[in-house]
């Protein structure tokens, strides 16, 4: 059975559609990447499925029942952790997550052992009693998690729980998502960063202004693009790079500076790697490696949206 | 039922942990309580100014008894005639007037007091004490008069022993309560205005947990926009009973002022303002689009009305226009049953007042409820 079943689901605030008759299935046991750039729509959909928005169109099922009829019966069985931070600073981060358990009716000592639990999970377990003013970053994100948790959903929504925090941080997040996978919970997974999907979400689905306009595991996505390739440049500096000279070549789509490493989007039956490495060359650019790759699902977003997932 | 008091014990935890919020709900009122008797609690309280007007001539007794007025502590008596010492009580320079008819004497004597008119437009209690006082001086006068029946030489007699020192009545303090009431009445003033900054503190903290998100955190659990309102209204109406019997606690038994009204009656009373203040608050949230703005509205109104309906000055300074304006204020409906509590007058028989304050609460709730509801489209309700 899937776990989550939208159809023809719409969103406008007056006239501005925000989801565009969105359907989407999610089968128990995945986790699925909600890929979007900002102002996609992406949470907007997501606090339909939490029933903080009422859909303008359109219908949503969790385990099989419609949300707006069992309403109850669907916020028992959804966790979600917001974009935006929502904890209490003024309160501990025990009491923190054992209040928002509470609301789904935990007390004594169940709602202890879950608590305790759901903050051992998100590695705050020796942070009982200290507040959240004075957490790192990551750590309050964590918390966030852990209040989204403890009371044990089949589904949870995370709705970019890793913006803003250091690596170490997140890759505990990370890791406590393919734990939380591997105990039983499907997960709706969004993010700003095309790593950290591609790294753990066993589906994909790739929003724009308010439409899917692809789905798929990351192979299927990008098999869809077959008329773009990606050239990898490492070089020592790009100083002295005039990027547009570069975008002039024939048959280059788009190029990009990441780290170290130019990436370039150009067409597959266009030839054009002798013309880009002389333009680098002129440049006095230092090359140090150049690779012709299959397209990355950064690509695929690229060619798919037209823009970078970030700006 | 469970859900409310989940969410009412979470906010009274985080309320009472903070310290500013004991400082707001309680600090404040008691704070005002000293205030008030500074400005209005000249501790030893004032001298009654008493007139008396004589029209039974020079007799002993007559004599007598003014002198005894006299002779009362705290009091001043000022000789007068009729027509000045009722004017003089109008405009407030005299406190109480005391009218000796012709025959007074006489009445007494043959053991059947009359021709005496007390008059005051103060308390009914200074008055009362004034009065009483009189009527045993001339209970025991008249004793005499009785016990003699008619014979001039035997009351002459024993009344020339009754005038002795050893015999002499004891002059009584006629405490004038006047003083003591305008400190129940500032204090409670200032008690009020706190008391609706309070409630909008507390109702304002649906607009914080808007504003930290975690208002929509919990919306997405099962608890239902209505009993979060509730438990907040709850926690509100909870804080506003503590803030009223912390501060009354405090007038009775730290201050020891002397409200004139058992202090068990103003709780009800209180409590029923206390309602319009919540109906108050939730109305300035329903408005509100931020806790700033809030804050904003609350300065805005509370202050002024408050103002207005004579919580910081006592009503008698206020010129008629403001007096009107006042009564459609609930501040100046709670301010009116209090005064009226201290004129003597029964909770029971100041329905009209306590429907007033009600129908305050009812209507400001309405309002924000009408409100609330509009805002429901996006099912974020407030
Ligand atoms: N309450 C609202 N009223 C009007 N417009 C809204 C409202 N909420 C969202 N929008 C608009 O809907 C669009 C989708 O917003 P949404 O928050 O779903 O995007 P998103 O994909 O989550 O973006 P981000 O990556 O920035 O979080 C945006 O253009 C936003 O401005
Ligand atoms: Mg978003």
């Amino acid at each position: 059975m899937n776990v989550l079943e939208i159809r023809n689901l719409t969103k406008k605030f007056g006239d501005f559609i925000a989801v565009d008759n969105i359907n989407l299935s999610v089968a128990e046991g995945e986790i699925f990447g909600f890929l979007g750039a900002n102002g996609a729509g992406k949470s907007t959909t997501i606090n339909m499925i939490a029933s903080l928005l009422r859909a303008t169109r359109g219908e949503i099922e969790l385990l099989g029942r419609n949300i707006a009829k069992h309403n109850k019966f669907a916020k028992m069985n959804i966790g979600i952790v917001p974009q935006d931070l929502a904890i209490y600073e003024d309160m501990t981060a025990y009491e923190n997550v054992s209040f928002f358990a509470g609301l789904y009716g935990l007390r004594g000592s169940l709602l202890h052992e879950r608590t305790e639990e759901a903050l051992q999970f998100v590695g705050l377990g020796d942070k009982h009693r200290s507040f959240p003013r004075n957490f790192s970053g990551g750590m309050k994100r964590r918390l966030n998690i852990a209040c989204a948790i403890a009371h044990r959903p089949k589904l949870i929504i995370m709705d970019e729980p890793t913006v803003g925090i250091d690596p170490q941080s997140r890759n505990y997040i990370l890791n406590s998502v393919r734990k939380l996978n591997d105990m039983g919970c499907t997960i709706i997974y969004t993010s700003h960063y095309m790593e950290e999907v591609e790294e753990i979400c066993t589906r994909i689905a790739i929003v724009d202004h308010g439409k899917i306009i692809a789905d798929g595991t990351k192979e299927q996505l990008k098999s869809t693009i077959t008329d773009t390739k990606d050239i990898w440049i490492g070089v020592k500096s790009a100083e002295s790079l005039k990027v547009d000279s570069l975008r002039n070549v024939q048959g280059v789509t788009a190029v990009r500076m990441d780290e170290q490493i130019l990436k370039i989007n150009s067409k597959t039956e266009v030839n054009n790697l002798n013309d880009i490495i002389q333009k680098l060359i002129r440049d006095r650019v230092e090359i140090r490696s150049v690779e012709e790759q299959e397209p990355s699902l950064e690509t695929v977003f690229l060619t798919l949206t037209g823009r970078n997932l970030r700006d | 039922m469970k859900d409310i008091i989940w969410l009412i014990r979470k906010t009274l935890i985080s309320k009472f942990r903070n310290k500013r919020s004991w400082f707001l709900y309680f600090g404040l009122p008691i704070a005002g309580a000293l205030l008030s008797m500074l400005l209005y609690g000249n501790a030893s309280g004032t001298d009654l100014r008493v007139g008396i007007v004589n029209e039974d001539g020079n007799q002993a007794i007559t004599a007598d008894t003014i002198q005894f007025v006299g002779e009362l502590k705290q009091v001043r008596v000022n000789a007068t005639d009729k027509t000045s010492l009722n004017q003089a009580i109008e405009d407030g320079k005299l406190d109480i007037g005391i009218i000796i008819d012709k025959g007074f004497a006489d009445s007494v004597r043959s053991g059947n007091p009359g021709k005496m008119t007390i008059v005051s437009i103060k308390g009914a209690q200074v008055t009362a004490a004034v009065k009483s006082m009189l009527q045993s001086y001339i209970g025991n006068i008249t004793a005499i008069g009785k016990e003699t029946s008619g014979d001039q030489e035997a009351f002459d007699r024993i009344y020339e022993g009754y005038r002795q020192p050893s015999f002499k009545l004891t002059a009584d303090t006629v405490k004038d309560t006047s003083s003591t009431k305008s400190v129940t009445y500032q204090t409670f003033g200032y008690l009020i205005t706190f008391m609706m900054f309070s409630a909008v503190n507390m109702s304002g903290l649906i607009l914080r947990e808007k504003e930290n998100r975690t208002f929509l955190r919990i919306f997405s659990s099962p608890i239902s926009a209505r009993t979060y309102v509730l438990a907040n209204v709850a926690v509100n109406v909870i804080i506003m009973l503590l803030q009223i019997v912390v501060t009354l606690f405090f007038m009775r038994n730290v201050f020891h002022i002397d409200s004139g009204v058992s202090y068990i009656e103003f709780v009800p009373v209180l409590l029923l303002f206390g309602l319009s203040s919540v109906g108050l608050s939730l109305m300035i949230v329903a408005f509100a689009q931020s806790g700033a703005i809030a804050g904003a509205m609350q300065n805005l109104i509370i202050t002024p009305t408050c103002l207005l309906a004579g919580c910081f000055f006592p009503m008698d300074i206020m010129p008629d226009t403001v007096r009107r304006i006042s009564n459609f204020l609930p501040q100046h409906w709670l301010l009116d049953t209090v005064n009226k509590l201290q004129q003597g007058n029964k909770l029971g028989s100041l329905y009209l007042n306590l429907a007033i304050m009600a129908a305050f609460a009812a209507a400001f709730s309405l309002i924000a409820i009408y409100r609330f509801g509009r805002n429901n489209d996006t099912r974020m309700f407030v």
